[in-house]
Parts: structure tokens; sequence; C-alpha cells
């Protein structure tokens, strides 16, 4: 699949968003930071919305909000005002405890460093969050080999992160975000560290997630080529949308 | 893979700093498991006391001396089946003075019958029974001086000054450990008959058998009270007492050798915290993406506590590992073998085993409880900024 072609299919797949279930509803998030006696408002009164199967990829200059709206969503952080739900559930109103379920139930992380765990195979690192549910060792290891499947890594399977390359190493952190089959999927910065060829691998493997698996995909980048992927791009500056 | 396994693996991150931080732990277990061995040494021959048996001293002090006619009294009490007296001596090799040893006068037969498990061949037991400058010698007291059966040695004596010389006649050992394999018993009558008439017929105390451990205390009492009226009042007590009295003089030594011990502990536990903190901020960033994925700090908590008790349990495995060879054949053997009155029996006692593993384990535990909820109080944003 070529990123062009893609970028049609992606498009096509947000024309009938009306029958599909909205993953993402933001309604006049604010979120202020105290620096010292300094007020820092990070973000200013943000709507969003984003419905099954949709990529959506945020835009903007350093210090713009990116990164602290995609970490509200994805329950790793709390809005100062306004509503966040996601996948049906009030974000703003749970606690800490309920919010880290949240996520493990719900949400796919990939970080432009990849954060896997070194002492881990490849397998191991995908089979990590399922270790928070109920399922027996076969069934972890067999859903992980899966995932790792459908990253193309069945052969790199038990190498070690430091045996793989960046790409391969973000495919292992794709795979685990896909392992507990959560409805979305942040990437922060995923094609970062990544040369040209390996980040074109990585945002092809992000498509195929949206179309393929219906996955809800938000994704902060700076990469012009990268936001193409993305059916909606919306640009941050000084916390709002331009 | 589990939780427990995720947080062993850990342990291998950075190897260096692992092996020097279990090497670290090892030490401080060996050298902890060498002192409690010098106290539990020292002390064993209080601990191992026989409980038939009631020692009888003069009431003011040790050093006085009673009359030997006691002894005719003493079994005369009910369920009293044996009597026997000695006399501290005070012998010192004449060339190897610093080397300290036991050497007690005794009547041999009464000796024998009180302290029956002293072993040694009929052959020996008949010579040292029948030569009044015989001599029982330990075994360890034998190699250490190089002593043979049939051997003239010559004695220094410092209560009893002069030279005196006897004949190596027995090599003893004991079946139970409340006997240390280090003394030197001679005839109390070639004592007695050696010396002025103002220090004859002494007995330094007297040690009787009961028919009945559960009597000791009892009989104790009698002995007391059968010498209430005379000059020479005795006090009697139980051979653990008896023991635990005499070791009570240097219980300040062992104070501070347990001190020490506890300190050694004390220093492993920092050392083992320093280096789990150095590993939880190391990870700060691992930690961050766990809780991204949905775990909770109890977890990290875990993960942190969970390395801790796996790096003090290979510590303390090792540390016991070197601590055998180091206790039963290095230091115990020299112990026993020169200082054996004093160390009878220098060995890895199970229980203090035990203890410093645990304790391992625990002082593991307990080093990581700061670091541990650090890195469980981390907050979840701020841990993902750090690295990148």
């Amino acid at each position: 699949m070529t990123p062009a072609s893609s970028v049609a299919e992606a498009a096509s797949n947000t024309q009938d968003l009306g029958s599909k279930a909205l993953v993402i509803e933001v309604k006049g998030l604010s979120k202020t930071y105290f620096r010292g006696k300094e007020k820092l408002e990070v973000l200013r009164d943000l709507s969003l919305t984003a419905h099954e199967g949709e990529f959506i990829a945020l835009m903007g200059p350093s210090g713009s909000g990116k990164t602290t709206l995609l970490n509200i969503i994805a329950g790793l952080d709390r809005p100062s005002s306004g509503s966040v739900r996601v996948a049906g559930a009030d974000l703003a109103g749970m606690s800490d405890s309920a919010l880290a379920g949240f996520r493990a139930a719900n949400v796919g992380f990939i970080f432009q460093t990849y954060n896997l765990l070194p002492v881990l195979t490849a397998r191991e690192n995908v089979e990590l969050p399922l270790l928070l549910t109920s399922l027996g060792s076969a069934e972890r290891r067999r859903r992980a080999e899966t995932a790792l499947k459908v990253v193309g890594l069945s052969e790199r399977m038990d190498h070690y992160p430091r045996q793989l390359s960046g790409g391969q190493e973000q495919r292992v952190t794709i795979a685990r975000a896909i392992v507990t089959d959560p409805k979305l999927i942040v990437a922060d910065e995923p094609t970062g560290d990544l040369d040209r060829d390996s980040a074109d691998e990585i945002l092809s493997l992000l498509r195929k997630l949206q179309t393929e698996f219906k996955k809800t995909i938000i994704m902060v980048t700076h990469d012009p080529a990268a936001a193409e992927s993305a059916g909606t791009v919306h640009h941050l500056d000084k916390g709002k949308f331009k | 893979m589990n939780l427990a396994s995720l947080a062993a693996r850990n342990v291998l991150r950075n190897k260096l700093r692992t092996v020097l931080t279990v090497l670290g732990v090892a030490v401080a277990i060996l050298a902890f498991v060498l002192l409690r061995t010098v106290i539990w040494s020292w002390t064993v021959s209080a601990e191992y006391a026989a409980k038939d048996r009631v020692a009888t001293r003069h009431k003011v002090t040790f050093i006085n001396p009673l009359p030997v006619r006691y002894k005719t009294q003493i079994e005369q009490i009910p369920g009293v089946t044996h009597v026997t007296w000695a006399n501290w001596f005070g012998a010192k090799h004449p060339t190897r003075e610093s080397d300290f040893f036991q050497s007690i006068a005794v009547d041999p037969p009464s000796f024998l019958a009180v302290y029956d498990e002293i072993i040694l061949p009929q052959a020996q037991r008949e010579k040292w029974l029948s030569n009044r400058q015989g001599a029982l010698v330990g075994e360890s007291l034998a190699k250490q001086f190089g002593w043979k059966v049939g051997d003239r040695i010559t004695l220094a004596g410092t209560i009893y000054p002069g030279d005196w010389q006897f004949d190596v006649d027995a090599i003893y050992t004991v079946k139970r450990s409340s006997m240390d394999k280090a003394s030197l018993m001679f005839h109390w009558d070639y004592l007695n008959d050696s010396i002025g008439p103002r220090r004859k017929d002494e007995a330094g105390w007297f040690i009787s058998r009961v028919k009945n451990a559960g009597d000791a205390v009892n009989t104790a009492k009698r002995i007391d009270a059968l010498f209430d009226d005379q000059d020479a009042q005795t006090l009697s007590m139980d051979e653990h007492a008896m023991n635990a009295s005499f070791l009570g003089m240097f219980s300040a030594v062992l104070t501070a050798i347990d001190l020490v011990s506890i300190v050694i502990l004390v220093i492993m536990m920092l050392i083992l915290g320093n280096t789990i903190a150095m590993g939880v901020r190391e990870r700060t960033n691992e930690y961050g993406m766990l809780r991204a994925l949905g775990f909770l700090p109890k977890h990290i908590a875990s993960f942190v506590l969970l390395e801790a008790m796996v790096v003090g349990l290979a510590g303390g495995c090792f540390g016991l590992l070197l601590s055998y060879p180091v206790v039963e054949q290095g230091l115990g053997r020299f112990l026993e073998e020169n200082m054996g009155s004093m160390f009878p029996y220098f060995h890895v006692d199970p229980p203090i085993a035990g203890l410093a593993l645990a304790l391992s384990i625990a002082l593991g535990l307990v080093a990581a409880i700061v670091p541990a909820y650090q890195a469980s109080k981390l907050n979840v944003v701020d841990s993902l900024r750090r690295v990148g």
C-alpha cells in the first residue's frame, strides 16, 4: 500500500462517520498550569470529536498543547475544565485507579522513543499489557504472537529490543498498543525518531489499523508527510485550534 | 512471564552494578554470620550445659575455696547420684604463654562418673586413673600443642607456682556439646599433696549429678541449706545457670560484638537502598510507560520491592555459601585448635544461617521501601516526559 492510496482510502473512511460510534467527545476543554505564580493556559476551550475508525493528526509548533491534549484524551492527564468522554467514559470524573483501568482496556500507546523494556523480548514486551488481564499465560502468548504477526514481526518475536532496528522497535510498540484490542490508539510523534522509509512503514501500519481493524487513532506529529496519512488534521496554536 | 519474573529480570539490567551489590550484601552477611558465630560459640557451653548437674561454689565468689569434706555431705542428699570436685589450676605452656587453655585438678573416678559425655579408650582411662601424674587432654588441645599419649609435659603453674610435670595418659573427645575438647584435667591428689598445708584439702567447686534433671533446682537449694550455718557457705545452681553467670563477666564484649553485627547489616541495607534508588531513577521513563499502560502504583512498588528482595536473597545465599568454608574450614578450625577453651565449637549454627538469610531478604525489602514509594508516586506525564 502506497501512502497516496492509503490517504485516499482513509478519506473514504471518513465519509460515513455518522453511522459510526463516537469514540472521542471533547467539549470546552481547558488546561491551565501554574509555574510558581505564573498561570499558563495550555489548552483553551477546545472541542473535538472522533468516531470509530477515524484517524486524526494533531499538528502545531512546540508548546502549542498537542501532547497535553493527547494526554488528556488518553486518560494520562486531567482537564482544568470542560468534559472529555472517550469510549463512552467520562474521564474527568474518574479516580486515578479507574483511569488506569480505563487506559488498560481502551487505549493503546505508541511513543516516540518506543519505551520497550530492554530485558524483555519483543513477544514479552507485547504481552506486557495483558499481564493486567485475567488471561492465562498460553492465551497471552498467543495474542502477543498474533499482534506481532499483524505488524509483520513474526520472525523477530524472540529478539530483544537492542537486536531490532528503530522501525522494528516501533512496530513492536504498535503490536503492544493493539494487543488488548483497544478502541483508541494514541501516538505521540511515532515517526519522530525514524528515517523516511521506516516512518512510511509505520504510517502504513497505522492506516492498516484504521481501515482493517477500525481503530480510532489520534496522532501528534510535526511531520507534514505523516499528517497526510490521517483523515483529519487539526492545527493547534497557543492552545486553540486554528 | 509474570509480574514477579519481570521484576526478577530487571535485576540483571546493569550486571556490573548488580554483581557488586550482591557481593557487598554477601560480604555483609559473611561478617554477620562470623560475628554471630563468635557469640554463639562463646555461649554454647552455657546453652548446651547438662540439665542434670548442679554446680556448687563459695557463696561470696568463685575465687574462695570450699572444704573438700563437703563432698561427703552433698552425697547424702536424696537424688544425688555422684559428686565430684575440682580446682582451677591455671597452667600455661612454658613456650606459648599467650595460648590460654583450661587446666583443672579433678578427682578422676568421680569426675568421669559425673561427666559421662567424655569418651576415651578403656586402656587410656585405666592408665589415667592409676597414674597420679597423669593428664587427660582434650583432642583439640592435644592437636594445638602437638601432644600425644605417652608424652611427658611440663607446664607452668600460675595459681600454684612452679613447674609441674604431667604424663599425657589419655586424650578425650565428647559425645555431647556440654563439654569442650580443649581442657586438661589431672589428679587433684597430685596437686593436694604438692602444696603447702594452708591450701590443702580445698575444692574450687563441686559438681553433683542428680537422678532427675527436674530436681536440679531443688537439689541446689538443699545443698545450700546444708551449709547455711557453716563458715564457708555455698551457692549452688544448675550447670546452665553457673555457665551463664561466668559468661556474664564478658557480657560487655558480647554486646559490643552484637552491636557491630547489627551495624554491618544497617550498612548493607544502605548500600542496597542506594543501588535500588539509582535503578529507580534510571527507569523513571519505563515506570511512566507502565503506568500509561494501566499498571497501578502498587504494581510499580511491587517491581521495586521484588527486585530488592531478589538482590538481597542472592547476596544472602552467596554470603552463606562463603561463610561455610570460611567459618567451618578456615577460621573455625583455627579457633577450635588454638582457642578451643573459648570457642570449643566454632561452626555455622543453622538458626544463625536461617536468620542471616531471612535478614538479607527483609533488609532488602526495608531498603527498597523509600525508592518503591517514590516510584509508585511518580506522575505519569512527567515520567514520560523525562526522556526524548
